[in-house]
């Protein structure tokens, strides 16, 4: 999808919006990886802060109730030292019945740097990037049922720092595929960046239609499904998933999904387990194992504020790139030398 | 009003003509075809390279109007019609407020008649409000002028209710058009494949139109009524008309434009102007559909037209209106069609008017001496760029906006007067 590539990087190939690791390469997600590698560290000093974004404002925009993607990014901003406004949608103008056009038009005009989004509707933050506001950053905190790819990154910076190399790996997504944006993101960063073996564990009325189109395999079977697999990553599944007859019941579930000691003993001995979090333990995951030595799942909320630094300062620094050359562009610099008076 | 047309390819897939020659159209009738050197008239037309051929008749359009005029009017939408070559217009029932009633009807009707482009043969509501509980007034509404009966894309859930439609339609001769897609199963936004997998969209599987599909011929089975099916989507659901009609069922079926040139993929990069319901499905899909049209288990192309204003389009593709303005683009389509060997214009004339004008009318008109001069002039190699000065829809969801196009009509005649001309 070269569209996607284009809207997300600048002429020179920085990045400037963070919408989906789709269309990216692999030497760019892996800058991305590298670039929050470094500020790992950063979590771990006693000054906190790095000067990065000094004097731009970031917006969150949260059209979707979210607690710990929304604090995180808050908290990844103000350690780059931005000027941080969370705005409440639900109390804002867009209930009064102004559009979400209007809404954006109205943050851009008070000169806003970089909007972290989160909506309901997947390709809401690729409209945003593309129609509404392109001269301000978009990350995209999770567009409907397609992206979330800080998430999804933040889940290849645990399995590159506990795993390495992307090649030899085999990775189970288990769980309700169908609805998460963020099991379409962990494949196309997987794909991109080596891993060959994906599989996708759930029952049929949870795994999209076409989905092995993806570069994916599919499987119905939980055991066979993770054998031998160095990372099973569990998906969250919500409870109106029983009530809209996608499953019979939890217990069910469970019985056939969930992931138990006695089942993790089907995956390699030193595989590690991830969820993208909030987890329900008995009814995706036993608390013997979110609470095991192979859980990851504490190790990811780390990451992610980490993760997070990095794209909004790439993002933002590939932003101002652009700015700089379009202002050049239209101003270019006089070649004739004004004669001294 | 006398006119003569010199030097076209006259083409009536009814009367298998295919020739090139002249056309004298006095008062609202052909008055002469053949060589008419020495003969003038009032206004002359000099036609080399064109296609002269019966009107169109569209059999599902949308003409907003009454309470949707930021969208479009009776008066830019039936001009707009009349530029893609149609004299005769059957809109969907599901205008603001609802066809169900002899007077929207009439409104309707006299503002087509005051703007003087098209003819119009409504499709009247089904059921009352579209709601699906109560029977609208069929045979009033059928002695009103409205050739058929419709329920648009809102659906009669109730059986019991169905059974009823078709009963009461079947008492009068009535026909039924049917938009088949399943109610729940056609929630989604767009065709369920790869595509929508990837980008997070809601899908409407195949089913949604086969299970309606079925449905309705079995009812139409059970009561013999004529019916139409409007708007062909999928390989499956061309099937199941091919396998209808061989049993000899009394039905007719059509594809919209759009479902013939574009696919699912069109909707990568979330492009709303390609969201259209029912949804645009995969190329598999789009070859069957052409090859129902050449084999003619698909009896006609509609223009499912259906203009928007620019903020219906602009927000994320699910808040997104569906429907696409088609007119603008319905002549070069075809002729990109014909291009690329999926269609020739004989088969083109007879989706567009022949066999459309007799499941509207039933009657055909053709190009012969004494019948009602409606005729659609072609210009097949016309180069122009579709934009906003050159459109004539006020629906700015063109998905070829800005593209340089093949082919325009230059010539629409209406009982013996020029509806159209450019």
């Amino acid at each position: 999808m070269t569209n996607l590539a284009n809207l997300q990087l600048t002429e020179s190939g920085e990045l400037r919006h963070f919408l989906t690791p789709e269309g990216l390469d692999r030497l760019m997600l892996e800058r991305i990886l590298d670039t929050a590698d470094s500020f790992v560290v950063v979590g771990n000093q006693e000054v906190k802060k790095v000067p990065l974004l000094r004097g731009r404002t970031v917006v969150n925009l949260f059209f979707e109730n979210s607690t710990r993607t929304r604090s995180t990014f808050e908290l990844a901003a103000k350690r780059l030292s931005a000027d941080v406004l969370t705005l409440d949608i639900k109390t804002s103008a867009t209930s009064k019945g102004e559009s979400l056009l209007d809404t954006l038009q109205n943050l851009r005009a008070m000169h806003s740097d970089m909007f972290v989004v989160r909506h309901g509707d997947s390709g809401a933050a690729h409209f945003i990037a593309s129609q509404v506001t392109p001269d301000v950053a978009i990350i995209n905190a999770g567009d409907g049922r397609h992206a979330h790819p800080t998430q999804a990154m933040l889940d290849m910076l645990t399995i590159r720092r506990h795993k390495g190399q992307f090649e030899p790996l085999s990775v189970a997504i288990v769980g309700d595929i169908l609805h998460s944006r963020v099991a379409r993101d962990q494949i196309h960063a997987l794909k991109t960046l080596g891993c060959s073996d994906i599989r996708l564990v759930g029952p049929n009325t949870l795994m999209p239609r076409a989905i092995e189109s993806m570069g994916v395999t599919t499987h119905n079977n939980m055991d066979s499904g993770i054998a031998g697999v160095d990372v099973v990553i569990m998906l969250r599944l919500q409870t109106e998933r029983m009530e809209s007859a996608f499953l019979p019941s939890a217990g069910e579930y469970f019985r056939l999904y969930g992931l138990t000691t006695e089942r993790l003993v089907q995956a390699k001995p030193d595989a590690i387990v991830m969820h993208p979090g909030p987890i329900n333990r008995g009814i995706e995951i036993e608390s013997a194992v979110a609470d095991g030595p192979q859980s990851m799942i504490l190790n990811q909320v780390g990451y992610g504020i980490a993760l997070r630094m990095a794209v909004m300062s790439m993002a933002m620094s590939g932003q101002m790139q652009q700015r700089q050359a379009q202002a050049q562009a239209n101003n270019p610099p006089s070649l004739i030398r004004k004669p001294r008076s | 009003m006398s006119i003569i047309i010199r030097g076209a390819r006259l083409i009536d897939p009814i009367t298998q003509l295919d020739q090139v020659t002249d056309v004298h159209i006095k008062g609202h009738c052909i008055e002469t075809i053949g060589d008419l050197t020495g003969i003038n008239a009032a206004t002359e037309i000099d036609a080399k390279g064109m296609i002269l051929c019966p009107s169109f008749v569209d059999l599902h359009t949308c003409l907003r109007d009454l309470n949707q005029v930021q969208k479009g009017t009776i008066a830019s939408e039936t001009q707009a019609a009349a530029s893609a070559g149609f004299t005769h217009l059957c809109p969907s029932p599901d205008t603001q407020p609802c066809s169900d009633a002899g007077s929207v009807i009439s409104m309707i009707k006299s503002k087509v008649a005051a703007a003087g482009f098209c003819n119009l043969l409504p499709v009247a509501a089904l059921t009352k409000d579209l709601k699906g509980t109560q029977l609208s007034n069929m045979e009033s509404l059928s002695r009103a002028g409205c050739i058929g009966f419709s329920n648009a894309g809102y659906d009669i859930s109730d059986n019991t209710v169905l059974l009823r439609c078709y009963e009461y339609a079947a008492t009068f001769g009535l026909k039924v058009f049917v938009q088949a897609q399943d109610h729940q199963l056609g929630r989604g936004q767009m065709h369920a494949g790869p595509t929508a997998t990837r980008m997070g969209l809601d899908g409407i599987p195949v089913i949604a139109e086969t299970l309606s599909i079925s449905r309705h011929l079995q009812f139409m089975q059970h009561t013999g009524v004529s019916g139409h099916f409007n708007q062909l989507t999928s390989a499956a659901g061309v099937a199941l008309i091919r396998q209808a009609k061989a049993q000899g069922m009394n039905i007719t079926a059509d594809v919209g434009i759009a479902h013939l040139c574009f696919t699912d993929t069109a909707i990568e990069g979330y492009s709303s102007q390609y969201h259209v319901q029912p949804p645009l499905r995969e190329e598999s899909d789009r070859k069957a559909l052409l090859a129902g049209i050449k084999d003619g288990t698909l009896d006609a192309i509609c223009s499912a037209h259906q203009p928007h204003e620019s903020a219906a389009k602009c927000a994320p593709f699910a808040a997104t209106a569906s429907g696409m303005a088609t007119y603008d683009m319905l002549v070069p389509l075809i002729q990109g069609l014909v291009d690329s060997g999926d269609l020739t214009w004989t088969l083109a004339i007879q989706a567009l008017s022949s066999n459309s004008t007799t499941i509207a009318l039933r009657k055909t008109t053709m190009l012969t001496v004494g019948e009602d001069a409606n005729l659609t002039l072609i210009d097949p190699s016309h180069l122009w760029t579709l934009n906003a000065s050159s459109q004539l829809s006020h629906g700015t969801n063109q998905a070829l906006n800005h593209q340089n196009l093949k082919a325009r009509v230059r010539l629409t005649i209406k009982s013996g007067r020029i509806s159209y001309s450019m």
